[in-house]
């Protein structure tokens, strides 16, 4: 690998231990992937906070490196496992939340912003078209990358957090222009509800694996994008999607010679059918991805003037910032369920707590059995809160 | 000897080799208390040079190395085939080096391995590597192969090749036509050579050149050889020498 004067010097440890170690990080997962040099990124966004995913050792590897390191460039946090504030409502034990708190300080003391949302482009981390970035949480780096127009891989939560504290990642994959290419395209039809966009990106993930799709038929907006990206990427390993006439680079590929998957009704009930392992549900939650300020202005509108009539508890989950932009909505979504900020149905311990979950998210529909052993229903949020009305 | 693969995590160690056949996860592969391992061959990884071909499993497995060594649990190193992410984060995050693109059916459990993570070679300790020819000739859709007399050191009485060691200053090529003289009396003719590879017997590791020949006639064969035969390439008799139906792929027959 071809490193600049100012990188080997970080190599050779002039910069101090901790960025030594962290650009050490950085070449070893460059030489895997082949890459041939480093780019500098603009930002990074770091996953493994949730205590929950981390265990004792991830506590002991970030009190290792809050040490001696800082990043360098704007870095945000993935959701934790836990609201900050209303853990003790949400049935959280003294002793995770003590180390949940641990964790985020840690990584506050390393410069990231700990707002721990995994729509951190909704906040204030929104990179601008081209910019290489480092970002971990499928969802969030589909987004970008898509969405955006700015380039990032599929990074790992060590991985990320030494990009940001080296500064730079490895130039493979996606950062170039020839990797970024759609592989298939697919026809879809849908009602254009962003229910049927989860269950088109539960589809279409399982159907291409890691490949790049080309859509054609949908006009998602940031919501049905968001939540499509996460079900492709938790579905399949999706890193990337180009929608025509929406994102950004779909215009600049040569679409001749590729494979064309159509998806259609048949095929989303199928995907629906597939998550879905019972009709009960003690814990219906939303946001996941987390909301943005224009789903619960549409939440409350649904719900505004209604009353909840079951004891099944109701999430909504956002970022804290959201939550506290908009009090008037989210005092309406309260009267249904608590709106938690931070974290979200699957980074949570969610499995001391319900043993059927219900979402309308297919990402936390592939991950609540595996990762929360819950059984699961997977349903749009009209018909799931049919069930407390 | 010294086998080359390929530089990921830096560093240095010696240790013993602990051999996983299969895929591994350290999240739930290894007890992180204790450092023994859950799954495949049993054993403590503490201090072991661990060998598997390739992580799998939950990102956790990266925190899982990290914790092991904090406590001085963690292997001595690792070897690959192929290495990804979480183990390759997991060893560099420790200081644990590692080197992949290696050729692990050389290795053994038990071996003593020097893995150096500066350089991506692997020092097999004891272990001696010897450069062999196996040449076979072909005569319109068949080869030759040979049975060994019991007068020779290796694998009396198997179905094999021309083969014998290059010696010092000899090119694989060289050392096979003298050792076709020898053992077949044959005037042939070089077609093809394949690319080399790795042989272990107790402690010794052949490194085989295969190489294509085509000649005429009989074979006068010596005391080396018992009787001949030819041979479809796909009938290769069940007591062939190990890996002769490599040297067959590898010079596409």
């Amino acid at each position: 690998m071809e490193l600049t004067a100012a990188e080997q010097r970080m190599l050779d440890g002039e910069e101090g231990e901790g960025v030594r170690k962290a650009i050490e990080l950085v070449v070893a997962l460059g030489k895997i992937y082949g890459a041939e040099g480093l780019v500098p990124i603009r930002s990074a966004h770091i996953s493994g906070v949730s205590y929950k995913t981390i265990g004792d050792g991830g506590i002991s590897y970030l009190e290792h490196v809050s040490e001696e390191s800082k990043v360098r460039v704007p870095s945000t946090l993935n959701p934790s496992g836990m609201d900050s504030q209303r853990w003790r409502e949400m049935g959280i034990s003294e002793d995770f939340a003590r180390k949940q708190l641990h964790i985020i300080e840690l990584y506050e003391r390393m410069g990231v912003d700990t707002t721990c949302s995994c729509t951190p482009y909704l906040g204030g981390n929104l990179p601008r078209l081209g910019e290489h970035v480092a970002w971990a949480e499928s969802s969030a780096l589909s987004m970008v990358n898509s969405m955006v127009g700015a380039r990032t891989n599929r990074e790992g939560g060590p991985g990320a957090l030494a990009a940001a504290i080296a500064g730079r990642t490895a130039d493979y994959g996606l950062h170039r222009e020839e990797n970024r290419a759609p592989t298939v395209i697919i026809e879809a039809e849908t009602d254009g509800s962003l229910f049927q966009h989860s269950l088109l990106g539960q589809a279409v993930g399982s159907a291409i694996g890691n490949g790049i799709p080309y859509f054609r038929g949908i006009r998602p907006r940031w919501e049905e994008a968001k939540i499509m990206a996460a079900a492709m990427a938790a579905s399949g390993a999706v890193a990337m999607f180009h929608v025509e006439g929406v994102t950004p680079e779909a215009a600049d590929h040569d679409l001749s010679g590729l494979e064309t998957v159509h998806m259609s009704e048949g095929e989303l009930l199928q995907a629906q059918e597939r998550l879905t392992t019972t009709e009960d549900a003690d814990l219906i939650a939303f946001g996941c991805p987390h909301l943005s300020e224009r789903e619960i202005k549409e939440m409350a509108a649904f719900l505004e003037g209604k009353e909840k009539r079951s004891d099944v508890t109701v999430w909504f989950c956002t970022s804290r910032q959201v939550r506290e932009s908009m009090p008037r909505e989210v005092e309406v979504l309260e009267r249904f369920g608590p709106v938690l900020a931070d974290t979200c149905m699957v980074v949570t311990p969610v499995e001391g707590l319900f043993a059927n979950s219900a979402s309308d998210s297919a990402k936390a529909c592939n991950y609540l059995p595996t990762l929360c052993s819950q059984k699961v229903r997977c349903d749009s949020f009209e018909r799931l809160m049919e069930v407390v009305l | 000897m010294i086998i080359e693969g390929r530089a990921i995590s830096p560093g240095r160690a010696e240790g013993e080799v602990l051999l996983i056949e299969d895929d591994f996860s350290f999240l739930g592969g290894v007890d992180p208390a204790s450092g023994e391992l859950r799954t495949g061959p049993g054993g403590n990884v503490s201090g072991r040079v661990l060998v598997f071909p390739r992580g799998k499993g939950s990102t956790v497995g990266s925190y899982t190395i990290f914790d092991l060594s904090s406590r001085d649990l963690g292997p001595a190193a690792i070897i690959n085939s192929a290495a990804e992410t979480i183990v390759t984060t997991g060893a560099v995050i420790s200081g644990i080096p590692l080197v992949d693109r290696v050729d692990l059916s050389v290795l053994r459990s038990g071996d003593r391995a020097l893995v150096d993570g500066n350089d991506g070679s692997v020092e097999l300790l004891g272990v001696e590597l010897r450069e062999v020819v196996t040449g076979m000739v072909q005569h319109r859709d068949k080869v030759l192969i040979m049975r060994r007399s019991h007068e020779v050191s290796y694998f009396q009485g198997m179905w094999g090749g021309v083969s014998g060691r290059i010696e010092e200053g000899e090119s694989p090529t060289q050392a096979a036509l003298r050792e076709m003289e020898e053992e077949t009396g044959l005037d042939a003719e070089l077609l093809k050579k394949g690319e080399p590879f790795l042989v272990r017997g107790g402690d010794t590791v052949w490194r085989v050149h295969p190489l294509l020949f085509s000649a005429e006639g009989e074979p006068r064969i010596n005391w080396e050889h018992s009787e001949h035969r030819w041979i479809r390439p796909r009938e290769l008799p069940e007591n062939s020498v190990p890996r002769l139906d490599e040297v067959l792929r590898r010079l596409g027959l």
